[in-house]
């Protein structure tokens, strides 16, 4: 919302005030002023929570106080058009009280201090990193032809605030987390997507490895891939934690405002696909995304759920009808089926599934829940809500029905994924609403 | 013999002897960091590491618009993000609407809804409102 306030107030010349609830409404006076917008906007705060609150409730806010200011709601509001500017609402150029720039070195100190500085300066997951020695960072850096004063990326904050770091950096970040140097592409590959999705809802990240790098990194994509029973897949998940930390700057509170979080986050789901055990017709996940299978890429998934079929298959009930099941509790944005080499062999040959997409679009045709419930889920609604408002179908005819109308949520097939790994111990599977990107390359960063 | 003179002849570096099995195991990974390469002070086993920390940049400051002399005969928009769907903010920007309606009714007041969603930009409505002779905006509401 500062981007439209900003917008208005910069081209327009037009006063706002901007509402934000009082869960927010520091990163918009904070973060956001500081490092993105550079407008000192004009925020009145809103008591938390409002989404879902009866009318008394609303009229209630209003006519009691600013949660920034403390005064009177609709007064702080009178106050924000019409109170002159101070002089710091007028300043433009640089910023006055802008942060020196970071030294590249640490002044020495004990292993132990180190650790306690690491550690409140918020760059570990409270685990013990790996101190990064000169010697330690150089002999990483050996993992690419990169020279270590490369600039990645430079809008690497959130919402895309100016944090350039360089390939060192990410060698830095890749030793505390415990890296091998063969393991630095894939987490060079991982840091140049910053900033990574955050939201004040349970968002996560999942990582998926494919291609000839997989094997020669030692991931583990067999028995106990999803588990931390592997160095690479566990210390690359661990490096994208510390990336979005160290790198993207994430602080609770201050840069982000998840209000639960996710475990999910500790390890972000890293492991690699079971290419070799797909069967026939089905194709990795990367080769789908339009890379070729020589290609060694990193696809990064986001979402919510993450849901265990918990037992094996039946022989009585095929493994797609209870797919179909536990996916009518997801929202319908999108989704991912991990399974096992087991399932996919099942779906494949027992039940005429010739494809992933084959797989995909019979879920978009079977999974089925409530108009209620898919409108009842806050991401559907403020996602899709006011473009059905505007006209786009399918949901436009979803909002006029019955709500206990059944509607099929997936009307996308294309946004049904599948994902193939594990040991061929079990027929087990999950499913979750996580949604791919197209995959970044690996192989460029080698 | 003292401690570290021991470690030199075992072939151990102080700095590796010193820690987890984690940071043992990690080190083995790499053959650089063998005894006598690491950056381990002799003087007081202090250590030499990189900095971790991205310096930020501040973003460049840009002024706000002038503010009004009074409120009155003005009109002021009041904008819907959008965000929450389902119309979740426009109760309390109804609300809004009434209060001035009932202690200021010498402010006009229109509410909006931005077009596309709470992540889209709506270029269109912010000229509107400037075509349209807006004297100020309240927007929101953001959660």
């Amino acid at each position: 919302m500062s981007r439209e306030s900003g917008e208005i107030e910069q081209k327009y010349h037009i006063p706002t005030v901007s509402l934000a609830g009082s869960n927010v409404v520091s990163f918009g006076l904070g973060a956001n002023f500081k490092y993105n917008t550079g407008m000192p906007l004009r925020f009145v705060g809103v008591p938390f929570p409002f989404s879902g609150q009866p009318r008394s409730v609303l009229a209630s806010y209003v006519q009691g106080k600013d949660t920034v200011s403390g005064q009177p709601f609709m007064q702080a509001i009178i106050d924000g058009l019409t109170k002159p500017l101070t002089a710091d609402e007028k300043l433009s150029g640089s910023a006055p009280d802008a942060p020196s720039a970071e030294p590249r070195m640490l002044p020495a100190d004990t292993q132990d201090n180190l650790q306690r500085i690491f550690r409140d300066r918020g760059w570990t997951d409270y685990n013990p990193v790996i101190l990064p020695t000169p010697e330690r960072v150089a002999a990483i850096l050996k993992g690419t032809s990169h020279a270590p004063d490369e600039v990645v990326k430079s809008a690497a904050g959130t919402f895309g605030s100016r944090r350039p770091f360089t390939v060192e950096k990410v060698a830095t970040i890749a030793v505390m987390a415990g890296a091998r140097p063969e393991y630095l592409p894939v987490i060079l590959a991982l840091a140049s997507r910053v900033p990574y999705e955050d939201s004040t809802t349970s968002i996560a990240q999942m990582v998926v490895v494919n291609g000839p790098i997989r094997k020669k990194m030692g991931m583990n994509s067999g028995m106990g891939s999803l588990g931390p029973d592997n160095e690479a897949n566990s210390v690359i998940g661990r490096s994208m934690t510390l990336i979005h930390k160290v790198i993207q700057g994430y602080v609770e509170g201050v840069t982000g405002f998840a209000s639960l979080s996710n475990p999910l986050r500790y390890d972000n789901l890293c492991f690699a696909e079971n290419e070799e055990a797909l069967p026939e017709g089905w194709q990795p996940l990367h080769v789908q995304s339009g890379h070729k299978p020589t290609d060694s890429v990193v696809t990064i998934f986001t979402g919510w759920n993450f849901i265990n079929s918990t037992g094996w298959v039946e022989q009585h009930y095929a493994p797609q009808f209870l797919m179909r099941d536990y996916m009518s509790s997801l929202s319908g944005m999108g989704a991912t089926l991990i399974m096992d080499p087991s399932v996919a062999e099942l779906l494949s040959a027992a039940q005429g599934f010739n494809s992933k997409a084959a797989l995909g679009q019979w879920l978009s045709q079977n999974v089925q829940k409530t108009a209620q419930s898919y409108w009842g889920n806050s991401i559907v609604s403020s996602m899709l809500a006011p473009l059905a408002r505007q006209g786009l179908k399918p949901y436009a005819d979803w909002l006029d029905i019955s709500g206990d109308s059944l509607i099929k949520p997936f009307a996308n097939p294309n946004g049904i994924h599948a994902v193939v790994t594990g040991g061929k111990t079990a027929s087990v599977w999950f499913a979750t609403d996580f949604m791919p990107d197209r995959g970044t390359s690996i192989d460029e960063w080698t | 013999m003292d401690r570290r003179k021991m470690l030199a002849l075992l072939g151990l570096s102080p700095v590796l002897a010193a820690v987890s099995p984690t940071f043992a195991r990690t080190a083995a990974a790499f053959p650089e960091d063998a005894p006598g390469a690491s950056s381990c002070d002799s003087g007081n086993g202090a250590v030499s590491v990189l900095n971790p920390a991205i310096t930020t940049k501040f973003a460049e400051r840009v002024p706000l618009a002038p503010r009004l002399s009074t409120l009155d005969g003005k009109t002021i928009y009041l904008v819907d993000t959008d965000w929450g769907g389902m119309q979740q903010n426009n109760g309390i920007l109804e609300e809004i609407q009434k209060w001035f309606a009932q202690n200021m009714p010498a402010v006009k007041t229109v509410i909006k809804i931005k077009a596309g969603n709470f992540v889209t930009d709506d270029p269109g409505l912010w000229k509107e409102i400037a075509q349209n002779h807006g004297d100020g905006v309240i927007i929101g509401v953001a959660g």
